[in-house]
């Protein structure tokens, strides 16, 4: 299988309903009694209506036209694939890279807010060779933001373990975007805090200087039309609410079902 | 002069300049004195006409009729049938169009970019063989699966042109631009990122919180 | 360690990390990833950084340098299997396109004339990227990306070509839509309805508002032919084959079997079938509501036009040995299904009449063999067969209809649009409750003790267990009792000593490209090595049997 992220990128074509065809019934008074079909099919007008919404998915439309841009010697639309025969002594298996992750708490807008984004994300767009260039920047407005909160972004309780490696994550995330932006504030709201800073007690004056609270985020809103996230977190007993240009989750990562069931079939750990 | 000929860009031109409406006339189908002709001059009209809707301009402005040389009773029926409905239409950017001017007439403009533009004419072309003959996968398309390549070529060729459009006009901010053209700010940030990754439009400055982007003049 | 050949699955920090490191020590390494570039630059997630350093690379250029080094990008394992202390492996690896030790400033304007915009994958779609492009940023090799198939063909378990018919039919060209869809599936009408379509839990289509209705799709070409009176054509090749093939039971599986043999050109097919009527559970499972008879009848029948013959009322193991089949064949397919229902396990169960398997009560109902309809019919399960034996019962005329089940709603394994309808037409459901005990006076049923439940932990199946409340038994009058709680296969058409390899749960083991049991010329698909699946699974087991019958026939 030639892979391809869940989350498709889909132009809204105006020209078909949105909402798919429903199939007409005969009532329930006409089925008591006997064996009628109960669904009675779609009519033509329906059918071919519904056959219109598909967006006929395609990737490469084989055009042809970066061939004809003189590159006939290094573009072959009709390589084969290979099939290899192979025999091994031992296996490894890693989670390879494909950066999925567990469902995040809905309260947390993100798939509904251009600027609440994954720390998957967050991680590319701090990267020189990412799709800004390193510039920290809102997905929303791509302007620079003023405060940036880190949060943790799973529904379920959490294991010790994945609560501390995200934070780490985070943490390392807000070193670099502080260094790379001015007038920055971050604030980082984990479960975990205090024993990571117990742990890290070593590197406490790098932390000092980064806003960690201990506190788990609640929900997220939009204040007006364009206006900046609205996060609610609980610390301390408390629900607090405060202001923000743009809001990291932090993922748990989720292994891909073709490597889980490869490591079922081999009996063997994923490294 | 065949109607195959009729260059794409030309109407949107013409419409930009204020025209109320455009009829082609031409041989009719099976008629053609190239064999083909008036089949890609279909091909490159519909697609028009999807395009002209898609910015919000009436599409029944455009129209394309068939008459052969002999029949003059046709062609002024046709003609006077024509003149009726763009009364009925009104003026360009009025009532009947989706999108009213000066707006509409920006949106023309990147219309003229997209028909002009090679993506739009080298798939276009492609019309027959693909669903002939098929791609260069062999895949045989039907006519749905080629209109949904061009509608996807459409939207996202006219926002891009319209966001090349407005830096031409100077830096501008991925907001401003987002402020200015009606596309979701999220989407006009994508293509900006998409655009520098194309080595067409770079970070010029940033200026308070709003980093600005520049075009890249294009070599022909 | 030297020598030692190694597979190091995934290609990013830690598959790089570790196919250095088994390199060095002498090992003979191959690294594969699924993607078409290997190594991303990651963020440290277990200790902290400092300001200036940030990203870890894996070291790429090194492990293209190393001559013990095999790299396969862009590739999948195809089948895997632990083989005496070997692993064997068959993998594909899908081409790149561009030949990128050929690009040059020309295939850099590729990505600028490209017509296709898509979300950039390796930047978690903050950008956008052209097909014709580079995955990794960094390494920069372009590629052409040309899916396989759309997500929908690829979640159809035969991979019908979806993008293609569905585009026939909003063309209005419903004759060659169906015709696109026969050359996989030989019963487009049946599947049209009764299938739970896993195309549409695909369709990219409900990332904006909703999936198309694609199954419902399939079922308009095929009323459309019926509607019009049209008789299709089958060709058949003119290469014939006249090895004897037989095929035991005529259900989904043994008849697409048998449909995709015909195509292939084999003129002996034979299918034996136990009962007087073609199409296993899809007949006697299904009720006539959901898929008429006459229809799947026609389906059939159409299949038999291709010379395919099927022999009603025998059974193997009784009517014929199976032992006999074997030797008189060249191959036989066993597609025989899972027609037991499982027992409620409880006290009184084999005590009393009026309590019955929900497979034995739809095939009677099916086969008109239920006369006394009376009082009030209790079905405990929820899954699909619980559903239609309530909405069969509510049809049939008994009194009252009751759903029982252990779990919510929420939980039920049925089809919810199923549970929807039970619903709608009266059927009554009683969540959270259980069997204790079947009651019963004179050798008839009369009741059925419950017990509440409640949810506690989610077990192995992520669903949350069902445990019950102490105290909480009651009573609930019935006449009639369905069992629905799943099915399983019956092997007792086979010798006692037969020496097939069976699974765990009493279903053939077989090869997955080929449907090969362990016998020579003896393949299985469907329920029958499934377990308890849906129809268009069964489907595509019997045609995976026929690709595997006519290879190994072929080679003989």
């Amino acid at each position: 299988m030639i892979y391809e992220k869940e989350k498709r990128y889909i132009i809204p074509f105006t020209d078909v309903p949105s909402s798919r065809a429903e199939m007409p019934e005969i009532s329930v008074d006409e089925r008591r009694g006997n064996f009628t079909e109960v669904e009675t099919g779609f009519p033509e007008a329906v059918a071919v209506q519904e056959a219109k919404r598909c967006l006929s998915c395609r990737r490469c439309l084989g055009c042809g036209l970066c061939l004809a841009e003189d590159n006939e010697d290094s573009i072959d639309f009709n390589i084969p694939g290979e099939e290899l025969n192979l025999e091994f002594d031992e296996v490894i298996i890693t989670k390879g890279q494909d950066n999925a992750f567990h469902p995040i708490k809905p309260e947390l807008g993100f798939d509904v807010y251009a600027d609440v984004i994954t720390d998957l994300q967050f991680e590319r767009m701090l990267s020189p060779n990412g799709p800004t260039g390193g510039l920290v920047v809102s997905p929303l407005n791509g302007e620079i933001p003023g405060r940036i909160a880190i949060v943790q972004g799973s529904s379920n309780e959490e294991d010790e373990k994945h609560l501390f490696s995200s934070l780490v994550l985070g943490v390392n995330e807000s070193i670099l975007a502080l260094d790379k932006t001015q007038d920055l504030e971050v604030a980082l709201i984990s479960p975990v805090c205090q024993s990571f800073k117990e742990k890290f007690s070593s590197d406490a004056e790098q932390i000092s200087s980064l806003g960690i609270i201990e506190g788990i985020p609640e929900s997220v809103e939009r204040k007006g039309e364009e206006g900046p996230l609205s996060l609610t977190y609980s610390t301390g007993g408390q629900n607090k609410t405060e202001d923000f240009d743009l809001l990291v989750v932090l993922t748990k990562e989720k292994i891909s079902p073709e490597i889980m069931e490869l490591s079922r079939k081999l009996d063997q750990e994923i490294q | 002069m065949c109607t195959g000929r009729v260059d794409p860009a030309i109407i949107a031109k013409a419409f930009k300049k204020g025209l109320d409406g455009l009829i082609i006339v031409g041989c009719f189908i099976g008629e053609c004195h190239y064999v083909s002709g008036n089949i890609q001059a279909k091909a490159k009209i519909d697609m028009t006409r999807r395009l002209l809707k898609h910015i919000g301009l009436n599409e029944n402005r455009l129209s394309f009729q068939h008459c052969s040389s002999g029949e003059a009773t046709r062609f002024v029926e046709i003609v006077n049938e024509f003149d009726k409905t763009i009364h009925e239409l009104g003026p360009i950017g009025g009532e009947s169009d989706r999108v009213k001017g000066p707006e509409l007439f920006r949106k023309l403009e990147a219309a003229e970019a997209v028909l002009a533009g090679e993506k739009m004419r080298w798939v276009i072309g492609k019309k027959t063989e693909f669903l002939e003959k098929g791609n260069f996968y062999g895949e045989v398309f039907t006519e749905h699966e080629f209109n949904r390549a061009i509608d996807m070529i459409i939207v996202e060729e006219t926002e891009v042109q319209e966001i090349l459009g407005k830096l031409k006009e100077g830096v501008q901010s991925v907001k401003a631009l987002a402020g200015s053209l009606a596309i979701p700010s999220e989407r006009v940030f994508r293509y900006i990122n998409a655009l520098k990754r194309k080595e067409m439009v770079q970070l010029e400055t940033v200026s308070g919180r709003s980093p600005l982007y520049k075009v890249i003049p294009q070599g022909v | 360690m030297k020598d030692k050949k190694m597979l190091i699955v995934g290609g990013g920090l830690e598959g790089v990390g570790a196919a250095l490191e088994n390199a060095d020590k002498g090992a003979d390494v191959t690294i594969i990833e699924k993607f078409a570039d290997l190594g991303a630059e990651r963020i440290p997630r277990d200790r902290l950084i400092k300001p200036g350093e940030g990203f870890v690379k894996p070291d790429l250029e090194k492990l293209r340098n190393q001559s013990n080094v095999k790299v396969l990008p862009y590739s999948d394992i195809k089948k895997i299997s632990r083989d005496n202390d070997k692993i064997q492996t068959r993998i594909v690896k899908h081409s790149l396109l561009v030949d990128n030790s050929k690009s040059s400033e020309a295939t850099k304007v590729g990505i600028k004339v490209c017509p296709v915009n898509m979300y950039d994958d390796f930047d978690e779609g903050l950008s956008f990227r052209t097909a014709f492009d580079y995955y990794n940023s960094e390494t920069g090799n372009y590629n052409i990306y040309k899916e396989d198939m759309p997500a929908c063909q690829r979640g159809c378990p035969i991979n019908l070509d979806i993008r293609l018919y569905a585009g026939l039919i909003a063309d209005g060209r419903y004759a060659e839509s169906l015709a696109k869809i026969r050359e996989k599936l030989p019963i487009p009408g049946s599947i049209g309805r009764i299938c739970p379509h896993p195309c549409e839990t695909a369709c990219n289509r409900q990332y904006l508002d909703e999936p198309i209705s694609i199954c419902f799709l399939k079922r308009f070409v095929a009323d459309v032919e019926i509607n019009e009176g049209i008789e299709p054509d089958y060709e058949t090749p003119e290469q014939k084959y006249s090895e004897k093939i037989a095929i035991i039971g005529a259900g989904p599986s043994g008849l697409s079997c048998a449909h995709d043999l015909a195509r292939m050109g084999y003129e002996n097919i034979k299918i034996f079938e136990a009962l007087p009527v073609p199409g296993g559970f899809l007949q006697v499972g299904i009720p006539e509501y959901r898929l008429p008879k006459k229809l799947l009848g026609r389906e059939v029948a159409l299949i038999e036009k291709m010379g395919v013959e099927i022999q009603y009322n025998t059974r193997i193991g009784k009517d014929i040995a199976f032992e006999d089949l074997k030797k008189e064949y060249d191959a036989v397919f066993i597609a025989a299904g899972c027609h037991k229902g499982l027992k409620l396990r409880c006290p009184g169960e084999d005590d009393f009449e009026g309590i019955i398997d929900c497979v034995t009560f739809l095939r009677d109902q099916a086969l008109g063999n239920i006369k006394d309809v009376k009082g009030k019919l209790i079905v405990i399960g929820g899954g699909n067969a619980a559903i239609d034996s309530a909405r069969v019962g509510w049809r049939m005329g008994y009194d009252e209809v009751y759903i029982l089940y252990r779990r919510t709603k929420k939980e039920m394994p049925a089809n919810p649009w199923e549970v929807d309808a039970a619903e709608h037409e009266g059927v009554k459901f009683q969540f959270l409750a259980a069997p204790v005990e079947i009651l019963g006076e004179n050798g008839k049923v009369t009741g059925i003790k419950c017990v509440k439940m409640e949810l506690g932990e989610p077990d192995a199946s992520g669903r949350r267990r069902p445990v019950p409340v102490e105290g909480s038994e009651y009573v609930i009058d019935a006449e009639t009792i369905v069992g629905a709680l799943s099915q399983g296969t019956d092997l007792s058409f086979l010798p006692a000593d037969h020496e097939f390899k069976l699974t765990r749960r009493d279903t053939f083991e077989v090869d997955e490209e080929t449907g090969a049991t362990n016998l020579p010329g003896v393949f299985a698909g469907g329920d029958v090595a499934t377990g308890p699946d849906i129809a268009i699974r069964a489907v595509a087991g019997g045609k995976l049997g026929a690709l595997g019958i006519h290879k190994y026939l072929r080679s003989k």
